[in-house]
């Protein structure tokens, strides 16, 4: 039996030593590599643009391949820059016809795709080809909801049949550098979109000949190209071919002010991408991210909340802890985006109904239950009390927030609720059994019976507030997107920093399948969103969104919100502004990787 | 040769079985990718074009028809989350799971037999008692009290910190023992008790029998008792049980591994197949795996006849 | 029965297999206790402070909603006891019903039909079987347990149909059939009476399998979705740990530990004590 053993241990030495990631051809081992070690709470949905639906995805999109825009890496609020187009775009005086240049010399990587491997230069058709997958089926893009009804030509394309050699007159080269894109109504929000990973531009030759593994093998223009991806992480490496643009401070929205002592100044006039490879890891476990980055496996981290205790000294403003501010640099960033609970008005229980009285009284539950909500309570259990919480939809991030707003809408009023709850006949039992969603995590679990104490205060019986528990999100939006749920938690990402984007969260007609998950359905609300949907930011029409923001509050539709401050850290040696927002991304290219990097770190 | 036509056949219907339920299962019932990879602002028809496109809306007997032949032809597609072909990422999963899985696999069968040994040639003394008392209490720790405290433990400040919390970032054989140390050591301190109980009883047995006390009477060493005859002879049930526990182990367990440590391996591959519904990759793994149990099967078997010639 | 006196002393004489029953018999009045809505009910309400400690109010302290982690340790014993008999009921009931048909018509088409289920259940990894079950019944309260009897039933199946194949033979057996009784009068009166000392002992190791189970599947997200257990416990406990604060993962591990040693312990004696020979062992 003893001699039986050797084979075995020789086959699992073989078989461990088989299952070592092979390293794919581009990077010299020897050469001293400049690294930086970024850490992700969470997985791509695909490394194909069409499909970049999530902030990881986003991240890694705008990276390997080019944006005709991206966002100032040092300006907050963000800014809009050009990337791979030549300056902004020329916008004819009704709105409707924009035309962009696109920088020269500019190629795709070397590839098998290609006639002889080599990349082409990169035209103007190949953004006409990239928006266009978005309205191909077969595509399965995840994008085409932002030119939808749009530009003109491309709906109908995508009813002949989306064939790719068919010209849309919306959306056409007329030279290999210039571009031309006709709307069918003003859309001031254009240019962000093409900041956005879904407007990547993608090489038709590619495409085709990977098919469906086109999805992990990009071949772009961006600043990196990919040398190795699965399910755990993914490693980039400097595209040697990308656009010499050295970085200037002043171009980048740089302010003294606040940024003096991120040592950014010293990498004045280099030329990115900087670092000679970024290695990503995916690591959504808050514990496993965290205990990486302090035994230094990583540079970057989102700290996790349940780690605020140990790493703040103050919340406000945030400061690290003397051990670890020598280590470590800090930013509190704001989340673009916030959480909000909606009660599905299509659901006569509790929202819209025939009967005008009944729905008074559906309005004064609402109400009650929204004046319950302890938002302090929330915010410090749960983000450490550094959150931001303000009433209606237009979150702190947007230009057109209102600094000193009304907070009475989130201050937990029991009294006001209780009555609210008596006078219009509601009492411990004849109140209707709340039915809250959420995928079955620790932490929804936990907000979710932190709800439940919030009601118990207005006489909501702990066994009249159900939970409906779904397994993963794609189960849960299918619900809610099916309208079966009555309390609908969900986040709401900013797909750029306008507050148009939130406010199309309750237009009427973006019910359910759409993004209006609340169902709302507001004949005014509706009338002002369609008015000011074709206006440039302005005060007049920040003071419509603000009337249309009242409107949401006083209809008591949902209970809202919270923007979530982030603390990122990274290493001090970097010098680097890093951010974690849907139209961030873009500074990977300027990430300092700090001194080489050992062999072993 | 009649025998391995039954063999066959009895195999094959068993794969037709197992692809029967878990298509019902895992397909039919099954979440609806659709609405992972449907935009922001979907339309009905988008969702319904999706839902075309994923082949939702085909009735029953086909898609199983489909399905069945499909895996029959190892056609197996691409993942319809990542894109990637199913073949590659089975090519790429398999190995890790396999390095992630057989060295705590092979250590806590290897430790068990020899602490199962140890308790049957003592029986009934104090190390035996200890020995069996231990096995227990292992057989009464939840899996995942032992994940957390060897993670407390062994990755953390609070603990030694020596090892780290997830991850597989393994390029040589040194990266390798970093990362597979953990979680070979909860595989081992899992399977340690119910194992060791297994085989001392195995042992026990095979120890009271006539022609062990035979070769004690005409004076054999101890050692030359166990290794030669007790063991030898108990082959049979060591051998029924490492390979029936293979199934169970390495793939059921490997999900648990892989999911908590963070390991690109085949067990969390499949598992957020079920869980996002992507069917090329389910209709992989779980049709591999059935023809791999029935494979164990036939292994089994003709292990048997090698090792003891009397089972017919 | 003969046998039962000496089955008990053998019991009685057993320090382990007494101390176990003892042990799982105080967690069951706690369960009772639970059930009945005398303990434990405050396991939901969020009283005290974030993460309080070990304190007169609070006797094993708070989680992060201020929860009393006492309160929520009591109440899943309850979880834990349900989960588990009605697992280890049903899979032992289903399994000794398809191992009797199976071993009483042995090598016959009843009995390859059920070994084939068994294979076919046998082969799907168990994981990725619960993980579908769940999807299937849409989050079910049940589809825990449903998924889990589906599966445990086959052990208990295989024991008994070796075992009916066994007294088949036999000849009181022989005597009935004789007489012209009807095959399940037989069953029901004769054969399955006889594997109770399998059913029981199958029984009590299902009800471990079923709570460790549990804890798995909670972790998971796949088990309990409304109330606490302690599988529940561990997995808020994940996170907790690494902020330093062990009092869930503490009160949750030890109580599940007393629990699972105790019916192992009964279940190694009552393993004993209906098979003599091997005890002596």
């Amino acid at each position: 039996m003893r001699a039986a053993w050797q084979p075995l241990a020789l086959l699992a030495l073989v078989l461990a030593v088989s299952g070592c990631k092979p390293e794919r051809e581009g990077s010299d081992p020897d050469a001293v590599q400049h690294v930086y070690r970024h850490a992700m709470d969470g997985g791509p949905s695909s490394l194909d643009p069409a499909k970049a639906s999530n902030i990881y995805a986003n991240f890694l999109a705008i990276n390997l391949y080019d944006t005709l825009y991206r966002y100032k890496y040092l300006a907050r609020p963000y800014r809009l820059e050009p990337n791979l187009a030549d300056g902004l775009p020329q916008v004819s005086a009704d709105g409707l016809i924009y035309t962009i240049r696109i920088k020269p010399g500019v190629h795709f990587i070397d590839d098998a795709a290609f006639p002889d491997g080599k990349g082409r230069a990169v035209r103007a058709s190949d953004f006409v080809y990239s928006l266009k997958r978005h309205f191909d089926p077969a595509t399965r893009a995840q994008g085409a909801w932002l030119w939808q009804g749009r530009i003109v030509g491309l709906d109908a394309w995508k009813e002949n049949g989306a064939d790719y050699d068919e010209v849309v007159s919306g959306l056409r080269a007329v030279d290999d550098r210039t571009l031309q894109i006709q709307l069918i109504s003003p859309f001031p929000q254009l240019t962000h979109t093409l900041a956005q990973g879904y407007s990547a531009i993608v090489p038709r030759e590619a495409v085709e000949k990977y098919g469906p593994e086109f999805a992990v093998n990009p071949v772009g223009s961006g600043p990196y190209r990919l040398l190795s991806f699965n399910s755990s992480g993914a490693v980039l490496e400097r595209n040697t071919r990308f656009r010499q643009e050295p970085f200037s401070l002043e171009a980048e929205g740089y302010d003294p002010e606040s940024q003096a002592g991120l040592g950014l100044e010293s990498l004045a006039g280099r030329v990115p991408p900087f670092a000679d490879r970024i290695e990503v890891e995916f690591v959504a476990e808050d514990a496993a991210r965290w205990n990486a980055f302090i035994a230094g496996e990583v540079d970057f981290v989102k700290v996790p909340v349940s780690q605020f205790d140990q790493v703040l000294a103050s919340r406000d403003p945030p400061a690290l802890r003397p051990g670890l501010a020598e280590r470590f640099r800090l930013s509190a960033s704001q989340e673009s985006g916030f959480v909000h609970t909606d009660f599905n008005m299509d659901d006569p229980r509790i929202g819209y109904h025939p009967d005008p009285d009944q729905q008074a009284r559906n309005h004064a539950l609402r109400c009650a239950i929204i004046k319950a909500f302890d938002w302090q309570k929330r915010n410090d259990v749960f983000y450490y009390g550094i959150g931001q919480v303000f009433p209606g939809i237009i979150p702190p991030v947007t230009p057109e927030f209102e600094v000193d707003q009304d907070r009475s809408p989130v201050s937990r009023d029991l009294d006001g609720a209780r009555d609210l709850l008596s006078s219009h006949g509601w009492h411990g039992g004849n109140l209707p059994v709340l039915e809250y969603g959420f995928t079955s995590s620790v932490t929804e679990r936990q907000m979710f019976e932190q709800f439940r104490s919030f009601m118990a205060d207005i006489g909501y019986a702990a066994d009249k507030i159900k939970p409906l528990t779904y397994a993963t999100y794609g189960d849960y939006a299918r619900a809610y997107l099916n309208r079966e749920v009555m309390l609908v938690t969900t986040g709401w990402t900013m797909d750029y920093p306008d507050a148009e984007n939130t406010m199309q969260l309750f237009f009427g007609p973006n019910a359910s399948p759409g993004a209006n998950t609340a169902n709302f359905n507001n004949a005014e609300f509706n009338r002002l969103y369609r008015e000011s949907a074709t206006m440039q930011p302005s005060p007049m029409r920040t003071t419509m969104y603000r009337n249309m923001n009242r409107m949401v509050i006083d209809d008591c539709v949902t209970i809202s919100g919270i923007s979530r401050t982030l603390i990122l850290l990274w290493k001090r040696d970097r010098a680097m502004l890093p951010d974690r927002a849907f139209v961030g991304g873009f500074y990977f290219r300027f990430a300092d990787p700090g001194p080489a990097a050992s062999e072993d770190d | 040769m009649g025998y391995p036509l039954r063999k066959a056949v009895s195999g094959l219907l068993l794969i037709l079985g197992v692809t029967f339920i878990s298509f019902l299962l895992m397909v039919w019932f099954g979440p609806e990718q659709t609405y992972t990879l449907v935009g922001k602002n979907a339309t009905a028809s988008q969702i319904a074009e999706v839902r075309r496109e994923l082949g939702y809306d085909q009735p029953f007997l086909q898609r199983y028809a489909d399905y069945v032949a499909d895996l029959f032809t190892l056609q197996l597609g691409n993942s319809n989350a990542s894109g990637e072909q199913v073949s590659r990422i089975l090519a790429r999963t398999v190995p890790v799971t396999l390095a992630l899985m057989l060295p705590g696999f092979l250590l806590g069968n290897g430790l068990g037999i020899a602490l199962g040994l140890a308790a049957a040639h003592r029986r009934g003394q104090w190390s035996d008692r200890l020995i069996s008392a231990l096995s227990v209490t292992g057989m009464s720790i939840s899996f995942l009290v032992i994940i957390i405290a060897l993670q407390v433990l062994l990755s953390t400040p609070y603990g030694l910190n020596l090892f780290p919390v997830r991850g597989w970032q393994v390029t040589d054989f040194s990266s390798y023992l970093h990362y597979v140390t953990v979680p070979t050591l909860a595989l081992v301190l899992i399977t340690l008790g119910y194992n060791t109980r297994f085989y001392r009883a195995v042992f026990v047995e095979e120890s009271a029998r006539d022609h062990i006390k035979t070769a004690r009477a005409f004076g054999a060493s101890p050692v030359v008792i166990l290794w030669k005859h007790v063991l030898k002879n108990s082959l049979v049930p060591i051998i029924t049980r490492i390979m029936f526990s293979i199934p169970l182990v390495v793939i059921s367990g490997s999900l648990l591994m892989e999911s908590y440590f963070g390991i690109p391996g085949v067990g969390k591959v499949a598992f957020d197949a079920i869980t996002s519904g992507d069917q090329p990759v389910l209709k992989a793994v779980v049709g591999l795996t059935a023809v791999a149990f029935v494979l164990i099967q036939i292994a089994t078997d003709m292990l048997y006849r090698l090792v003891d010639p009397r089972v017919a | 029965m003969a046998g039962e006196r000496s089955i008990w002393a053998q019991l009685r004489a057993d320090p382990a297999g007494l101390a176990g029953l003892a042990v799982v018999g105080l967690f069951g009045v706690v369960a009772v206790a639970a059930w009945l809505g005398w303990v434990g009910q405050d396991w939901s309400a969020a009283g005290g402070g974030r993460w309080e400690p070990a304190g007169p109010d609070h006797w094993f302290g708070t989680n992060i909603l201020g929860q009393d982690i006492f309160q929520r340790s009591i109440y899943s014993v309850r979880t834990a006891f349900e989960i588990g008999l009605v697992v280890a009921v049903l899979s032992t009931l289903l399994g000794a019903l398809l191992g009797a048909l199976s071993g009483w018509y042995s090598h016959g088409w009843v009995d390859a039909s059920i070994l084939w289920l068994k294979g076919v259940l046998d082969s799907i990894p168990f994981y990725l079987f619960v993980a579908a079950v769940a999807f299937a019944l849409q989050g079910n309260a049940w589809a825990m347990h449903v998924a889990m009897i589906a599966t445990f039933w086959t052990t208990t199946g295989r024991l008994v149909r070796a075992e009916v194949m066994k007294l088949k033979t036999r000849d009181f057996v022989l005597a009935a059939r004789t007489i012209g009784l009807p095959d399940r009068v037989i069953l029901r009166r004769h054969l399955l009476p006889n594997t109770v000392h399998i059913l029981l002992v199958q029984a009590s190791i299902a009800f471990v399998a079923a709570i460790k189970t549990e804890v798995i599947l909670s972790f998971l997200g796949l088990g309990v979705q409304d109330g606490v257990s302690w599988g529940l416990m561990l997995a808020e406990s994940t996170q907790e740990v690494l902020a330093g604060h062990f009092n869930n993962f503490l009160a949750a591990s030890l109580m599940l530990f007393a629990l699972l040693m105790a019916f192992n312990l009964l279940a190694d004696a009552l393993q004993d004590a209906f098979d003599p020979k091997q005890a002596a062992q």
